[in-house]
């Protein structure tokens, strides 16, 4: 497959790394400039001059988009941005001339874009890369449009702020907050009004838009528009020359400052949909546009020729073209088109599969169908692609035979989208359905449904170590940095091996890829001492031999960008590349001691870890484990205190821990000036194996203040040498015992059991034995059980002569191999007490 | 109510044409004006003005007879026009132990009936077909034949059929056995009828499960509640009549017949009724209506069912008997009613599981009457009028222009009057200002406003874990919108009954989000739109209704088939057909197939339910929508429902006035279901205008003969407080300066409302505006942060002083914006003298300004 992306449009700070360039001055009508010298005055105040902190954090940018074509000023402001390098740009087109970042104003730095005039539209993914991480991700907006900034107040229509037509509006609603725009259109010219609200990514916010005249007769209205979710398309003709007002609020008046918005209003078209919503790599596809103010028209679109992750493209026509793309599915599959009349199954369209299959529920009530022959046994996938493409559609969809019986149905598989699998029952043609659920439709009801044989798919993640906080790989110089990658698989098994392209000079990784046992594999990156300072955007390729074939998957990393209530995602950006630096020496660096003695199943270890601090660091640094093996379990973190050089990690396997061997990496986490500094150990092998012996525990039972003898039959797993040393764990308060040593021949070892008058009655589970086992030195601690001891209230007195045998019984039994069960045992006695001569009066 | 033929009326028209009356006249009120009304002359002077000048009365021969027989006051002797009825007017004989009552009543032409059962002269035209035992009715053989009942010089005939004459059943159990456990108390919720049962004996609620009541007494412990060896030592005998020890006492004598029933069933072998039995299909109570004379004056009640099978049954031995108000009639356990005090009781009978009703009237004896002199403006007076003279109740005058246009505003708009509405209205010398004030209210948004407030807290529009704030909002601006653009209620209903799709993008489908449960829905759609609690249903049938589990869970059917799933937005639910999903009976477990409330059994197939309900509800012919909706609407304007709670129709919970009532809702109907027009009658009606009485009397209240003072709705209160303070408020979720009318979301949280009694919008129940004054009411007046804070923040006062207003214009001001009426002479002095007492003239009147609302006359619309 060709290489999927160019190199990102990214821009690295001229001059030396470590001399911070000087703090630019923003203009003094900029709405931020009041709040930068407050908080100016906080920062001389509050902290000496950090001397750059890791884990930077960027919280806004503002504007929140530019006009491409133009060079723009723009504010990101956020928490310890002071030693900020570098903007990394995802996507193409945007190049940063300036960066100004100041380690005394940590929480703002300053930036020049210059957008090109080719630029696409819509989101721009970003990150501030420092000498000392990488930031999380947000999004900056091109539009085609001139800017203004929104200006209060603007609350009702008699102070509606006058904007041309093809003007993008910067703004923010705050709580009840209204804003009104005031235009001046000619008959018939067409008014659009479209607002980024939610895309920004910034806050749940929900704008509503309506479009006015001055009599405050509302022309259209626009809560929440399929086709931009919960943001707002509004559209007209004007019905006559003169003036409009534009009003936009947050639907249910409850905004904040972070509700910011880029209202576009202008002539432009902005169709809701496309028909058909997808074609084939390369191909020059015929799109309708639909679902504009203006009516239907075409355009010929060539698509790329390689996958592209979200693929959408911008309708133009002669009066501009529309802010945002709509999105066109890529695929290899030939496009078949609805052919009219298609209401009953008589009527449905033949095709072939694989094909991907178009049309409209274009009123409400309407179904569609499209026949296809299949053979006994051939597996489909049949997917609906309309809300992933933003088709108002809410799809049920079916499969039929030809005869009318239902193969399969499915309503909601993926969100409102229709999805299915079927195996065709026979040789026979099958009818694909389709519907709304609510039985509605209209003309921009879109939809495509993708009918292909089952195919593998490989996708790649990055599990998240923290909920919503995205993956990024800052390596410190001579240091380590890992990171999980996991697989997606479908319809294959068999390893995935790792490639990354694109890597920082001076980064080296070191992975042994996904097995088909594992979902995710670490990967460590090393830095040399002398690398640059520096970040990319990695490419991270999976491959993997399925049958004849050669398969490849890219990252798709997802970024929380706003949630709702209980961390409900509400808007995410995807990316597809792994964002890693070269970030400046970190005060630490951590290795595992690896051990020589295996961990058991069943059994626990103490990790060792052993730290390396920079002289004049003595902070404490927090110790976790980059994944465990399967059944291995651990605590959440180990802190090794400051100052301190070593400490230990608790592993502990359960009975079934996949046996082998295991690779570890140990993440230290080092706090510096609020943020965090993230190193890595390097691989330690660890063994886990099965016990060297399993115990089989009686259950015994004892009356308060009687001894008792608790044997443990042994059977050994695996040879050792030496004798390990066994403790009886778990026994009630009141019941003492003693360790016993065992000897690697011992079928057999038996706890002496002493209760008191005190030890408390009932059934007591928890007996536990704890038995170690020395390998090269190392203890293998082995956690055996579980057994049980019964504690009984003492019987009667039993008449003196009752209590010799007893005592007999338990002289000559110690030695006898023969051991009695409770059950046995009172037999015997009552078989004594019975055999005892008559002592009794007649 | 019936209206009566004309034929049989004691119909004295004369003394019309004499026209030699004295004018009822409404000045006279004093010693002279009661003397006048004790002329008898004077009724009929009222009836000639009314017929002369009444355009519609020619077009109402019914109302006239009904008005004609109620305002004749004692004009007339006893005997003379006496009406005879006989109920039941014929009589169904099957089958040799069938029998029936009769009884006969006569109606005086002053509407005064009596039970002349006694006196009557009863005759068989062929006693080979009947015979006569008393007023008991018993067969002979097959065939048709007539009773002639004699009395006062009239005859009335009945006929008789007989059928199967020879034809002898055996004890049922559900016909014969489980009646008697009803009637002897047996299954009442504090005897077995206890979920528990009692004493280790359960029967099933007031009889809702006959097959499981049937299992206990015979199977559940063998042997021991029946003994079909000895069938009298039977426990249910020996218990039933305190042979032995019983928690419950002697419930009935051993010569009883209800013990000859239950031991000939025992000594039949206790057989389970083979097959189906008849149902009872409904019951008759006669006399429908009684209008009794002075105190301990009794009448016999006949209560006859009717089964499935066509066949009838008298059963008055053994139906149930009650009256909703003892004090002016009660009924004894054999169906004898007794007047007592004056006043209006209903006495009712159940049977089976149906409960039916007659009405009461009380009049004291030997009273005069006088109706007013009065027109009425349109149908609403007539019919209040109508009642009143049946209760002998005289209406208060007409309230003031000043009292008028406060009282209408603050219910058409909740708003007081401005200054310059005032003096306009005041100053309008026109005879229609009145209906034009009207018009000019109902177009005003205010009343969508609190109209959509209304539909809001019956719909209980209020954010849950699963209402966002965003559809509660939207769902909230649906309803204003629907009364703003005047959309017919019925359409509205239907509208919300039908949703389907997003609650975002289709705001009435939070009907079904605001409660998901199946049964609660159903629930809460009879009460809202019906007016019909049929929640004791659920689990029994209804004590007190016609309401059988079976009528609750069919109708829970059209719920069942809901669907639900997160929209796109996690707070977004798409509401949908799913076209799957059944209720089932809890007692035996069947599908229940979807049956209307009241109504029959529809068909259903491939369609939405919901939309064959929605169809059926709002249809003209429902009897319960346009009724219960004219109830509320009325209830809004008077302070209290025709039926009252509004949202609790029942057999036992009569309207006050039923004529009124149907023809409120056959206008309503006739409107195509536009309330304004409604409101407009309401408003319009001397009824509504009436004024209020210091001595005002529950029975004059209830029959709407004079105004009702009713202390303002919390959120009207606050509006009016700041209205007069030209202060703003700010609600949650809505802009600065927004009513509290228009507060989306029920939970919304301020300590005025909360005080005041705002509805939580909890549930469907109209209880939940509470108007009662409180303690805690009058202390936030006092020295809240309401009052004192907004009489600061408005700056009225400062303002006034500032434009140089003397006292007196600014004390004439504060009053007409409070209270909607200038000062008097004596208050105005007394306060003038006050203000010029204190030191600051701004912290006096600012004081005057703080009592005004504090005060009763601006808390209370009156």
């Amino acid at each position: 497959m060709p290489s999927r992306r160019a190199a990102s449009g990214r821009h690295v700070l001229a001059g030396n790394e470590h001399a911070y360039p000087r703090l630019r001055r923003v203009k003094a009508c900029h709405p931020i400039a009041s709040f930068r010298t407050i908080f100016l005055g906080f920062a001389l105040l509050a902290c000496a001059a950090p001397a750059g902190a890791a884990e930077p954090q960027l919280g806004l940018i503002l504007p929140c988009g530019g006009q491409r074509g133009t060079e723009l000023d723009i504010t990101l402001s956020g928490e310890r941005l002071g030693d900020a390098r570098e903007l990394l740009w995802y996507g193409l087109g945007i190049g940063v001339k300036r960066l100004a970042a100041d380690a005394k104003h940590p929480q703002q730095i300053e930036a020049r874009l210059a957008i090109r005039p080719d630029c696409p539209l819509g989101p721009h993914a970003v990150r501030v890369r420092t000498s000392t991480g990488i930031s999380n991700l947000m999004t900056f907006s091109v539009g085609a449009l001139c800017e203004v900034s929104e200006v209060e107040p603007n609350n009702d229509i008699e102070h509606a702020q006058k904007i041309a037509l093809g003007t993008t509006v910067n703004g923010v609603i705050t709580n009840e907050d209204v804003d009104c725009f005031l235009v001046v259109a000619k008959k018939g010219q067409r008014i659009t009004a479209e607002v980024e609200g939610l895309r920004l990514g910034l806050d749940f916010f929900d704008p509503a838009l309506a479009i006015m005249d001055t009599r405050r007769f509302v022309l259209a209205s626009a809560d929440d528009t399929p086709a931009v979710w919960q943001d707002a398309i509004c559209s007209i003709l004007a019905p006559a020359d003169g003036n409009y007002v534009i009003e936009l609020r947050e639907s249910a008046f409850q905004g904040s400052q972070r509700c910011r918005y880029r209202l576009h209003v202008g002539s432009f078209p902005r169709p809701l949909a496309a028909y058909p919503a997808g074609g084939r790599f390369g191909e020059t596809l015929e799109v309708r546009w639909l679902g504009d103010a203006a009516g239907p028209w075409s355009e010929r679109i060539r698509l790329p020729a390689v996958p592209q992750l979200d693929f959408g493209y911008c309708a133009r026509d002669a009066q501009g073209m529309a802010p945002w793309p709509t999105p066109l599915r890529l695929s290899k599959l030939r496009n078949v088109l609805k052919v009219e009349p298609n209401h009953q199954i008589a009527q449905a369209t033949r095709f072939q599969a694989p094909a991907a299959l178009n049309g409209v529920i274009a009123q409400p009530g309407d179904v569609d169908y499209f026949r296809f022959a299949a053979k006994r046994g051939q597996v489909f996938d049949v997917r609906v692609l309309a809300r992933a493409l933003r088709s108002p559609l809410d799809s049920v969809l079916t499969v039929l035979r030809s005869g009318g019986g239902v193969v399969a149905a499915n309503d909601d598989a993926n969100g409102p989208d229709s999805y299915l699998r079927f195996t065709a029952p026979a040789d026979d043609d099958y009818i694909v359905q389709v519907t709304d659920q609510l039985h509605a439709g209209g003309p921009t009801y879109v939809y495509r449904i993708e009918v292909t044989p089952v195919e593998p798919q490989l996708t790649l993640g990055l599990p998240e170590r923290e909920a919503f906080v995205d993956v990024t790989v800052p390596v410190a110089q001579g240091n380590r940095m890992a990171a999980l990658v996991s697989a997606q698989r479908d319809e294959f098994g068999g390893k995935v091996d790792l490639e990354f392209k694109n890597l920082p000079p001076g980064v080296k990784v070191e992975t042994e890829g996904i097995t088909e046992a594992d979902g995710a594999a670490a990967v460590l990156f090393t830095a040399a001492p002398d690398a640059a300072l520096g970040g990319s955007l990695v490419d991270v390729i999976g491959r993997a031999t399925v049958g004849p074939t050669r398969l490849e998957g890219h990252l798709k990393q997802r970024t929380s960008l706003v949630r709702g209530q209980n961390n409900r995602e509400v808007w995410n950006q995807y990316t597809d590349r792994m964002a890693t630096a070269v970030t400046r020496a970190a005060p630490v660096a951590i290795e595992v001691v690896e051990p020589k003695a295996p961990l058991v199943q069943g059994g626990a270890m103490e990790l060792r870890v052993i730290a390396t601090r920079r002289p004049g660091f003595d902070g404490p640094i927090t110790l976790t484990l980059l994944a465990t093996p399967p059944g291995v379990s651990t605590t959440s973190s180990v802190t090794m205190a400051g100052g301190e050089l070593e400490a230990s990690i608790p592993l502990t396997a359960d009975g079934s821990a996949r046996t082998g061997p295991a690779k570890l990496i140990v993440l230290g986490h080092v706090a510096i000036d609020g943020g965090t500094v993230v190193v890595a150990s390097r691989f330690a092998k660890l063994e886990i194996s099965e016990p060297f012996f399993r115990f089989t525990f009686p259950t015994v039972t004892v009356e308060q203040g009687q001894a008792a003898e608790l044997a443990i039959a042994v059977a050994k797993n695996k040879e050792f040498t030496g004798t390990a040393k066994v403790d009886l764990l778990g026994l009630p308060a009141e019941v003492t015992s003693q360790p016993r040593q065992l000897d690697a021949a011992a079928k057999e070892i038996v706890f002496p059991i002493q209760t008191s008058g005190k030890s408390p009655l009932g059934k007591h589970r928890a007996l536990l034995c704890r038995a170690v086992v020395t390998v090269a030195g190392e203890p293998v601690t082995h956690l055996l059980g579980t057994g049980e001891l019964r504690i009984q209230k003492p019987t009667p007195a039993k008449p003196a002569e009752a209590a010799k045998p007893k005592a007999a019984v338990a002289k000559t039994a110690a030695p006898v191999v023969k051991r009695l069960s409770r059950l046995e045992q009172l037999r015997q006695a009552r078989a004594q007490v019975a055999a005892a001569p008559q002592g009794r009066k007649p | 109510m019936k209206v009566m033929p004309r034929a049989t009326i004691g119909w004295h028209v004369p003394e019309r044409s004499e026209g030699r009356g004295v004018p009822a006249n409404h000045a006279l009120r004093g010693a002279q004006g009661r003397a006048t009304e004790r002329d008898p002359r004077s009724t009929n002077s009222w009836w000639g003005s009314l017929h002369s000048t009444h355009p519609t009365v020619s077009a109402r021969p019914a109302l006239l007879l009904l008005v004609i027989v109620m305002a004749g006051g004692n004009v007339l002797p006893a005997a003379a026009g006496v009406k005879l009825d006989v109920y039941p007017r014929e009589i169904h004989l099957q089958g040799a132990s069938a029998q029936q009552r009769f009884v006969v009543v006569a109606t005086r032409a002053d509407g005064v009936t009596e039970d002349v059962t006694a006196r009557a002269k009863a005759t068989l035209a062929d006693g080979k077909r009947a015979r006569l035992e008393g007023n008991l009715v018993r067969p002979v053989g097959d065939g048709h034949t007539t009773l002639t009942v004699e009395y006062g010089g009239q005859s009335a005939p009945v006929p008789i059929a007989v059928a199967a004459a020879a034809a002898t059943r055996g004890v049922s159990f559900k016909l014969d056995v489980m009646p008697i456990f009803m009637r002897a108390g047996c299954n009442t919720g504090s005897c077995h009828g206890s979920a528990r049962g009692k004493d280790g004996f359960r029967l099933s609620l007031f009889g809702f499960d006959p097959d499981g009541d049937y299992f206990r007494l015979t199977r559940e412990i063998s042997g021991r509640r029946i003994n079909l060896a000895l069938p009298a030592e039977s426990l249910l005998l020996e218990k039933a009549t305190g042979a032995v020890p019983h928690t419950g006492g002697k419930r009935f004598p051993a010569d009883s017949p209800y013990y000859q029933t239950l031991l000939q069933w025992l000594e039949t072998g206790a057989a389970a009724d083979a097959g189906e039995v008849p149902k009872v299909e409904w019951v008759e109570l006669y006399p429908p209506q009684m209008v009794l004379e002075g105190k301990g004056v009794p009448q016999q009640m006949v209560v006859r069912a009717t089964y499935a099978d066509g066949s009838q049954r008298d059963v008055t031995p053994l139906a149930l008997y009650l009256s909703n108000n003892d004090n002016s009639a009660g009924i004894n356990a054999e169906g004898l009613v007794t007047s007592a005090n004056p006043g209006e009781a209903f006495v009712m009978a159940r049977f089976s599981t149906h409960t039916v009703g007659s009405q009461v009237i009380v009049l004291p004896a030997g009273a005069s009457y006088t109706p007013p002199d009065e027109k009425p403006v349109n149908y609403i007076d007539e019919l209040v009028g109508a009642k009143l003279r049946k209760l002998r109740i005289r209406p208060a005058g007409l309230c003031s222009d000043e009292i008028f246009l406060r009282r209408v505003s603050l219910d058409i708009a909740g708003r007081i009057p401005s200054d310059d509405e005032y003096r306009r209205f005041i100053g309008d010398r026109a005879a229609d200002k009145r209906a034009r004030l009207i018009d000019r209210l109902l177009e005003r948004k205010e009343f969508s406003e609190i109209w959509a407030m209304n539909w809001a807290e019956l719909l209980m529009v209020h954010t849950t874990l699963d209402m966002s704030y965003k559809s509660v909002f939207l769902y909230s601006n649906w309803l204003t919108e629907q009364i703003a653009h005047n959309v017919p209620i019925d359409r509205m209903a239907r509208e919300l009954l039908t949703a389907s799709g997003g609650t975002f993008s289709n705001p009435p489908t939070n009907f079904y989000q605001v409660e998901k449960d199946t049964l609660k829905t159903a629930e809460n759609v009879a009460q809202v739109f019906m007016g019909i609690r049929v929640q004791c249903a659920q689990c029994h049938n209804h004590p007190f209704d016609r309401w059988t589990l079976d009528d609750y869970y069919s109708f829970a059917a059209f719920f069942a088939q809901i669907g639900r799933k997160q929209g796109e937005d996690y707070r977004e639910t798409i509401v949908f057909d799913r076209q799957g999903g059944e209720v089932r009976h809890p007692v035996r477990g069947g599908v229940m197939p979807p049956k209307l409330l009241g109504g029959p059994q529809p068909d259903v197939q491939g369609k939405d339910r919901r939309a064959v309900l929605a169809a059926w509800l709002t249809s003209p012919d429902n009897p319960f929508f346009a009724r219960s909706i004219a109830n509320r609407i009325w209830a809004y304007f008077f302070g209290q429902g025709i039926v009252e709670p509004v949202d609790d129709f029942r057999v036992s919970n009569p309207p006050s006035n039923p004529e009124l009532l149907a023809e409120l809702a056959r206008r309503f109907v006739e409107y195509h279901y536009d309330f304004r027009r409604l409101v407009r009658d309401i408003c319009n009606s001397h009824a509504y205008q009436r004024a209020t009485r210091v001595d005002g009397e529950l029975s004059a209240q209830r029959n709407f003969a004079e105004a009702r003072i009713r202390r303002l709705r919390a959120e009207i209160l606050l509006d009016c407080v700041s209205q007069v303070t030209e202060t703003k408020d700010k609600f949650q979720g809505l802009p600065r300066g927004a009513h509290a009318v228009q507060i989306a979301d029920g939970t919304t949280t301020n300590y005025f409302l909360t005080t005041f009694g705002r509805s939580p919008r909890e549930t469907v129940c109209a209880c939940e505006v509470r108007t009662e004054p409180t303690l805690s009411q009058a202390l936030h007046l006092i020295n809240g942060d309401t009052v004192e804070q907004k009489i600061a923040a408005g700056g009225l006062i400062s303002r006034m002083l500032a434009e140089k207003k003397t006292p007196a214009a600014i004390l004439r001001t504060l009053y007409t914006r409070c209270y909607g009426r200038e000062p008097s002479a004596d208050e105005l002095r007394r306060l003038l003298g006050l203000v010029a007492r204190q030191k600051s003239e701004k912290q006096a009147l600012g004081d005057v300004f703080w009592a005004i609302l504090n005060s009763r006359e601006f808390v209370f619309n009156h």
